[in-house]
């Protein structure tokens, strides 16, 4: 097991250099110079040239020790991101956006995962019938809503209207008490895809044979879906469910934007926005090392769920 | 342990809530405490006063710096009045050496930055230092602009800043013969030649505020969080891309409201607080809220004082008659409309080769587009037609401008002066491109606007949608043909504006048209060292004039501002050169808790 972790933990080498290079191209060649447009009004060519020179922006790209893809790269494995176009320390943005961010996706995350696995279950188990035909329309329709949509009659609605959540943030309210009605909405608008997705893993545990022997041996309903059945369809909800963590550190942009949370996602867009390639850059990098290495982490649960997995 | 995998989710949801933080106590209210709650649109990027020249960071700098000079929060026109200045300057006869008395008793804010943790007096080296660090290359102020060859011996102390290898080797105490500090409460500075905007552009602008040389080598490169002034208000808290409190400055000297003003200030209640001392506030807390629902939900329940109207809340606010609807007079909301001193335009780039040389076309253009129609749809029918550059708010408007037909709205005759352009082009126009500065569905409205009414005099156009700093970028390398864009003036004189055409100020300089005129620039440089007089003024029109014969860009709009307020949020009289305001407002308690009784009874 060891050795089978190094070996996919080396494989990350090469997909996050990769992803280094892949930023610094689409930034760096593609988005062109921001020193003109930090200058501001008015600036004089020696001004431009002098934030060039602050931000390495003169320095060749790729072929010299003291290149600008040489230097991008070793910042980035030694973590240090630099400061951001506004002049404070990337990583401190990053330190303070980390905590609303997971404050919304987490409760989201685990809002839709076990309500739509434990949903799953029941309308699979009552597949065919009105209650599992009410349950896929359902999901359709939630689906096919836009996400704004969500957002501004929940916010118009359960904040204004009836006044049960705040509309927005403010610095007197408790984490609790503004990110409730966010995730809520999160969760509702994530719900109908998920349970669509595992129904249909569900569906298909429940036309196995060792769940009619279940039934047959007199075992409770409840024991056979909880017990059985989701113990076997944990493949594809481990792979589901482990793969979309590394997502929860990147925050939800439009819930964040609508409700004032200064997390993560609204750091990103906000950065892309401004040309910030900072921060872009120490986003993307985190992201891809997150994604890496919960990939690792999904190969490692398959063998712990199922023992038919093997190492080898 | 039946339940062991429900405690672990509960467990975990919990987890994140605690370690998230709870109640934020620092910024809590507490009751009977003034509070001003105020929305900012764009998020602060930081509080360096030498530094940051967006309408965000302002805004919340002249609350925390104080210049020498401030316009008068009511007399109009605009008149200009010492604020840390005893007195006007006094000014030599050839115009070039302005001397300055620094008011006494005027204390930075306490802070940890000085030995004792008490601020001490500010003294005519503050300013100095001030200046002198907008000069220093290594600090890429957006400010130097409004220096740049103007003192005597700062251009020079630039030029040595630039052998400094980091910020923090420049000697500040190296002498510029044009700032000079006599005694510690006399400011002198000499002048390269006269320079009318001195008071009113440079030394009424926050970038001039004393700064204190202690904070600077005390939080060196975190100075843009760390604001040490002499205020009205002090940063309490910032929490970056979400909110900032500022809190009354114990050590504030103390301000006297003003005690005259234009006439009705007195009827409209701008003078109940005559002689008073400020600031009234003892908190100001402003909010980032870019999207329009959320904060026109925290205005309607009475948890921001202001609020501007959203395009989409119109027919709720406005009536058909442009006044407030019987709902929001019983909401007890005032509506305050103003002037704002800017004027949106269509530009040309003056250099690219099909529209530069091209007269007939650009006056085409111009011709082809029904300014009235496009107010009405993207404006509500607010704001008023630009006739030329002077917005009707600067002194030296020229309120016959309409009659000169420039804005004139007339496709026949932009059919015929097509027909004239292909012919100084040599044959059929090709397909002409607008930049447009955004990709949202308003800039798509926008792009399409302009396409379709160039497309119904035959011209045929393409829309290029780009994101901001892409738009920016493209501008200041003199890349987009046509550009959507507008100008505003910071101080109430015309120069402000007509020097978006000056021919030194190419871009990336304010000229984005890339314009050149022998005459408007000899005009130019004439006008740039005259003081106020009816002279200068008609100098103004004749150049406006010139600008608009050549037709750099179609003019299209002056903005007319539409602001709701509660009746709870008093001295709210506009004011379009000062954003340090916060000091004159005051909240009526009573009737801010009688809102929420109402608010009760609406339900």
């Amino acid at each position: 097991m060891t050795t089978y972790i190094i070996r996919r933990l080396l494989y990350t080498i090469p997909i996050v250099f990769g992803v280094l290079l892949l930023t610094f191209v689409l930034f760096t060649l593609v988005g062109g110079d921001i020193s003109i447009e930090i200058a501001g009004k008015n600036a004089t060519a020696e001004t431009i040239e002098e934030i060039r020179e602050e931000y390495g922006l003169n320095k060749p790209l790729f072929l010299s020790w003291d290149s600008q893809f040489i230097n991008h790269f070793k910042n980035a494995l030694t973590f240090d991101f630099g400061r951001a176009r506004d002049r404070e320390p990337v990583i401190d943005k990053i330190k303070r956006g980390v905590g609303p961010s997971l404050a919304l996706t987490v409760p989201m995350f685990l809002g839709i995962m076990i309500i739509s696995v434990s949903l799953s279950l029941v309308v699979a188990f009552v597949r065919g019938s009105v209650w599992d035909i009410l349950a896929v329309v359902i999901c359709i329709i939630g689906m096919s809503i836009p996400y704004l949509s969500f957002i501004l009659f929940g916010q118009y609605f359960l904040a204004y209207k009836w006044g049960l959540f705040p509309v927005f943030f403010s610095p007197d309210l408790s984490t609790a008490q503004y990110v409730t009605l966010p995730v809520l909405i999160g969760i509702v608008t994530g719900l109908g895809s998920n349970l669509r997705f595992y129904r249909t893993v569900m569906l298909d545990e429940m036309r196995s044979d060792y769940v009619r022997t279940a039934f047959a041996k007199g075992l409770t309903t409840r024991r056979v879906l909880f017990k059985h059945v989701l113990k076997n369809a944990m493949i594809p909800i481990i792979t589901r469910v482990v793969l979309a963590i590394p997502f929860l550190f990147l925050g939800s942009l439009l819930l964040e934007r609508f409700f004032g949370i200064p997390g993560l996602g609204y750091l990103m867009i906000e950065a892309i926005g401004s040309r910030d390639y900072f921060v872009i850059n120490a986003m993307t990098y985190i992201s891809a090392i997150l994604f890496v290495v919960f990939n690792v982490i999904t190969d490692i649960c398959y063998a712990w769920v199922d023992p038919r997995v093997s190492f080898e | 342990m039946k339940h062991r995998q429900e405690f672990l989710a509960i467990a975990v949801i919990a987890a994140v809530f605690a370690l998230t933080g709870c109640r934020d106590s620092s910024s809590a209210e507490e009751p009977n405490e003034m509070v001003l709650h105020h929305a900012l649109a764009t998020r602060l990027t930081g509080l360096d006063p030498g530094d940051q020249r967006n309408v965000t960071a302002l805004t919340i700098k002249s609350q925390i710096f104080e210049p020498l000079y401030q316009y008068h929060f009511l007399k109009r026109p605009y008149q200009l009045v010492p604020l840390l200045a005893e007195d006007m300057p006094e000014i030599s006869d050839d115009k070039l050496t302005y001397t300055i008395k620094i008011k006494k008793g005027v204390y930075f804010q306490d802070d940890e930055c000085f030995r004792s943790g008490k601020g001490r007096e500010v003294k005519a080296e503050d300013f100095v230092f001030a200046i002198k660090r907008i000069a220093n290359i290594k600090n890429l102020s957006q400010n130097w602009s409004i220096f740049d060859d103007k003192i005597v011996g700062l251009d020079e102390f630039r030029e040595y800043t630039k052998s400094c290898e980091r910020r923090e080797d420049v000697d500040y105490s190296r002498e510029v013969e044009g700032l000079q500090t006599p005694d510690d409460y006399t400011l002198v500075i000499k002048l390269k030649r006269p320079w009318p905007q001195l008071l009113t552009y440079a030394l009424s602008d926050t970038a001039t505020a004393p700064v204190t040389k202690e904070a600077i080598d005390f939080y060196g490169k975190d100075i843009i969080s760390h604001p040490v002034g002499t205020g009205p208000f002090r940063l309490k808290e910032w929490r970056r891309r979400s909110y900032i409190v500022l809190v009354r400055n114990p050590t504030f000297r103390g301000e006297a409201y003003p005690s005259e003003g234009e006439a009705g200030d007195a009827e409209a209640g701008y003078l109940n607080d005559a002689g008073k001392t400020m600031p009234f506030a003892d908190k100001v807390v402003w909010t980032v809220i870019e999207e329009d629902q959320p904060r026109w939900f925290l205005f309607l329940q009475g948890k921001l004082d202001s609020s501007v109207i959203p395009k989409d809340n119109w027919s709720e606010v406005i009536t058909g008659s442009s006044e407030l609807t019987a709902e929001m007079k019983r909401r007890g909301i005032h509506l305050k409309t103003f002037l704002d001193p800017t004027t949106f335009f269509l530009g040309f780039n003056m250099q690219d080769p099909v529209l530069g040389n091209n007269r007939p076309l650009r006056l085409a253009i111009s011709r082809a587009i029904d300014r009235e129609k496009f107010i009405e749809l993207f404006r509500n029918n607010r704001d008023v037609v630009a006739h030329g550059i002077i917005p009707p708010l600067i002194a030296s408007y020229d309120a016959q401008i309409k009659e000169k037909g420039y804005a004139r709205y007339d496709p026949e005759e932009a059919r015929s002066l097509l027909k004239e352009a292909e012919k100084v082009h040599g044959g059929k126009l090709p397909t002409l491109k607008i930049g447009m500065p955004g990709t949202d569905t308003f800039f798509r409205q926008f792009g399409q606007f302009f396409k379709r009414q160039l497309e119904a005099v035959n011209l045929d156009v393409g829309i290029e949608y780009m994101d901001g700093p892409t738009y920016w970028e493209k501008l200041h390398t003199r890349s987009l043909q046509m550009f959507a864009s507008g100008m505003g003036a910071t101080l109430p004189d015309a120069q402000d504006l007509l020097q978006s055409f000056y021919s030194k100020f190419w871009a990336p300089g304010s000229n984005s048209f890339n314009y050149a005129n022998p005459e408007f620039d000899s005009l130019y440089e004439k006008i740039a060292v005259m003081f106020d007089s009816p002279e200068r003024r008609e100098l103004y029109r004749k150049m406006e004039l010139i600008v608009l014969e050549d037709c750099p860009a179609a003019f299209l709009n002056h903005r007319v501002a539409y602001s709701l307020h509660h009746d709870w949020y008093k001295n709210y009289k506009p004011n379009v050169f000062t954003q340090g305001l916060s000091k004159y407002r005051k909240i009526d308690m009573k009737k801010r808790a009688e809102y929420k009784e109402l608010l009760k009874r609406i339900k």
